[in-house]
């Protein structure tokens, strides 16, 4: 055997030890206890579904927010919607005063601000309003202040092309896609696992017949640009912004694009990418100096705190809550949300918002 | 009458020279005279004598070329074109009419490359001229197999309202990757063709029930015809993958020699995470093609995502360097120099990429795109 052969035994054996423990820890009987990643991954495995990765759409009748808002109103554009909710389901309404249209709302992405996929006449359509947080109330969609409806159904929302919808389905849900054609009728909120480390559902049936089982990839071997490419591909990466031309302030929000475009991205280099600040397996952490570590990896003027690593220049200014002067905080235009700018520089007030 | 009057009154001034031959300078003051009269033949005759006196004199080859080409005379405009961007290669309108005159006389190469140089020239085009020119320069692109760039162009063309049966045939051509022009479409050919075009032009108008419609037909038209699956296949890549793939599947079974199809399938198959699945398709592109940007590009992302980035970056530099104006070549490229950790390179990429995009013209793009367009077709 080789020693790579040795590795990958290794690793099976130690995962098979895994789910023996955790089940019997659980005073499970001798029979194989139904397998699942929180087995042996369990600190990861509790976190995640509650993180908005892992909430990625609302289904009723679990949906808080409506719930906590059972009428919302607002009018944009001459059009006015109600959303209102009875019996655990809420109904997304527009009218112009001489005609009305109204929907269930199924799908409600997001999670602290909500966008909802409407069905109708055979057609999925984003709505046009979404529901924001910070105002605990409707707003138009991000993206969507230059559309001028012209009749109840462009005013309801914008109709979504085949490939749009398969992927907001693939980075909000689990299941709700096959072979690249939808297959909502086994959708499931969230992402689990398998999407981001593919292979591992797998593994872990294998792991749990006692059978040797190929290891999913180590995304913790990716650098910078790869985890960037990885991430982007629900949080839009740097080319997809580009080729799509999203440029101005609205592109505060493509964390991958951003950080690409930062005078310290190394795309060869795993201190600034994404995992470097943010555990996807945990909720957000709003502290700044929480991420004062991470800037920290390269910035720092102790000896030794970060042995072998190449070093950047100081902050001549402070040593802690780096990214409240490095990472501004952007208004969306024409929408009531506000992002941390991931291209981080030296900015100062009054200048323009870099592309 | 009033013209014919006209003309003997020109010609009795010349004669009243006394017999003599007229002197330069005495021809350009009748020349320009007849010009500002709007008496274009005699013009062109004051013009063509006066500079053979002098060959040197800038300005009469300017009015003998454009008059010329204004009274669909295309050799003549040709040849004082020729002579014009001897003393004068500046002038985009200048090489940009002596493209289209060899256009019309049927010298198809250089007037590709005299096209390509009025378009690199500067920007002194009209807005209009310049469309046209580009309608042109796209068709000779598509002439010549460089399909992927002279759909750029005719796309442009499309976008801006044309629908003249010649843009229809131009562009159905070009989606069906036939190196032609639309006057040599063999008649057997020349539905097939001209469907194709109809479809691919609602496509770039954004118009899709009809596109699609127009798809299908052509599809269930001619299912053995080659390029048509590819078309196909391309339309649906934006939209249906899965199904895109199945029509470049049967586009490689019934056109082997088909290299964008095998690319177009390798790019979807990277973009599904199979790159397993992807690798022959995409080196078998670039072995059989060496020249073809798009086979290149797909082999680039292929190996990119096997890991190593080096191979990947020389698969990539080489379709950036086959087609400098495709936005995505760029792009990748800035993104393979950053996993390579070559800072410098993808920070000048990325500047250069985000400059295409915002439609900002860039120096060392154009640098590039001179020398590109500096191959000949053969090469291809």
């Amino acid at each position: 055997m080789t020693t790579d052969g040795l590795r990958k035994a290794g690793h099976w054996w130690l995962a098979a030890v895994c789910v023996a423990l955790a089940g019997a820890a659980l005073g499970a009987s001798p029979q194989p206890a139904k397998a699942t990643c929180a087995n042996c991954h369990r600190a990861e495995a509790q976190s995640q579904p509650h993180t908005p990765m892992g909430i990625g759409i609302e289904l009723p009748p679990n949906q808080e927010a409506l719930e906590a808002h059972p009428k919302l109103t607002v009018e944009e554009n001459g059009y006015r919607y109600n959303i209102e909710r009875k019996n655990g389901v809420s109904t997304y309404t527009v009218s112009d005063g001489s005609g009305t249209l109204s929907l269930p709302i199924r799908y409600a992405f997001g999670v602290h601000n909500l966008t909802f996929v409407l069905e109708y006449q055979g057609h999925f359509y984003e709505s046009l309003v979404s529901y924001y947080q910070k105002i605990e109330g409707l707003g138009i969609t991000m993206g969507d202040e230059r559309i001028r409806p012209h009749d109840l159904t462009s005013a309801m929302g914008r109709q979504t092309s085949d490939q749009e919808i398969v992927a907001c389905f693939t980075c909000h849900g689990t299941g709700g896609v096959s072979q690249g054609k939808l297959a909502l009728e086994s959708l499931k909120p969230g992402l689990s696992c398998e999407h981001c480390h593919t292979g591992a559902d797998a593994h872990m049936q294998a792991m749990a017949g006692g059978k040797p089982a190929p290891i999913p990839r180590k995304l913790g071997d990716m650098a910078a640009e790869e985890m960037s490419n990885f991430c982007g591909q629900c949080h839009r990466t740097w080319e997809t912004v580009v080729g799509l031309r999203l440029f101005g302030e609205k592109n505060v929000r493509f964390q991958p694009y951003r950080l690409a475009n930062s005078q310290c991205f190394l795309g060869d280099d795993k201190r600034i990418r994404c995992t470097a600040c943010h555990d996807p397996h945990m909720a957000l952490v709003r502290e700044d100096a929480y991420y004062d570590r991470a800037c920290m990896a390269c910035h720092s003027a102790k000896p030794g705190a970060a042995a072998a690593a190449v070093m950047q220049k100081a902050c001549p200014v402070a040593d802690k809550n780096c990214v409240s002067c490095h990472m501004p905080k952007v208004q969306m235009p024409g929408a009531p949300a506000v992002f941390t700018d991931h291209d981080i520089r030296v900015a100062h007030a009054g200048d323009p918002y870099p592309q | 009458m009033l013209r014919g009057l006209t003309v003997t009154a020109v010609l009795c001034t010349i004669a009243a020279g006394g017999g003599r031959a007229a002197t330069f300078d005495e021809l350009a003051a009748q020349a320009a005279a007849a010009r500002r009269g709007n008496h274009i033949p005699e013009a062109i005759e004051f013009y063509r004598q006066a500079v053979q006196l002098r060959a040197s004199w800038v300005e009469g080859w300017w009015f003998l070329g454009t008059l010329s080409y204004a009274t669909y005379q295309y050799a003549g405009c040709e040849a004082a074109f020729d002579e014009f961007v001897k003393l004068d290669d500046k002038r985009a309108l200048a090489w940009s009419l002596l493209g289209l005159c060899e256009f019309e006389t049927g010298k198809y190469d250089p007037a590709l490359d005299h096209l390509r140089q009025g378009l690199a020239a500067g920007k002194d085009l009209a807005p209009e001229v310049e469309a046209g020119v580009r309608f042109h320069y796209g068709l000779l692109l598509s002439r010549a197999g460089i399909f992927d760039r002279g759909k750029r162009e005719l796309e442009r063309y499309a976008r801006g309202g044309a629908h003249e049966p010649m843009l229809i045939a131009g562009l159905g051509l070009n989606a069906l990757h036939q190196p032609l022009l639309p006057n040599e479409v063999p008649a057997e050919r020349l539905d097939m063709v001209v469907k194709a075009g109809t479809a691919t032009r609602f496509w770039i108008l954004g118009e899709n029930d009809q596109a699609e419609a127009g798809f299908q037909e052509l599809v269930n038209q001619y299912p053995a015809a080659a390029g048509v699956h590819y078309l196909y296949g391309t339309y649906l890549s934006h939209t249906r993958p899965q199904e895109a793939m199945a029509e470049l599947r049967r586009e490689l079974e019934l056109n082997p020699a088909n290299a964008d199809a095998g690319a177009t399938l390798a790019l979807l198959l990277v973009r599904a995470n199979d790159l397993s699945g992807a690798l022959p398709y995409a080196r078998k592109a670039a072995t059989d093609q060496p020249a073809d940007a798009l086979a290149e590009y797909a082999y680039g992302e292929v190996l990119l995502g096997t890991g190593d980035p080096r191979p990947a970056i020389a698969r990539l530099e080489a379709a950036e360097r086959l087609d400098p104006a495709a936005l995505e070549y760029h792009t990748a490229l800035a993104g393979a120099y950053s996993r390579a950790g070559r800072l410098e390179d993808a920070r000048r990429e990325r500047r250069v990429s985000m400059d295409m995009a915002a439609g900002v013209p860039h120096p060392e793009l154009n640098a590039q795109s001179a020398q590109s367009g500096a191959r000949s077709p053969e090469n291809r």
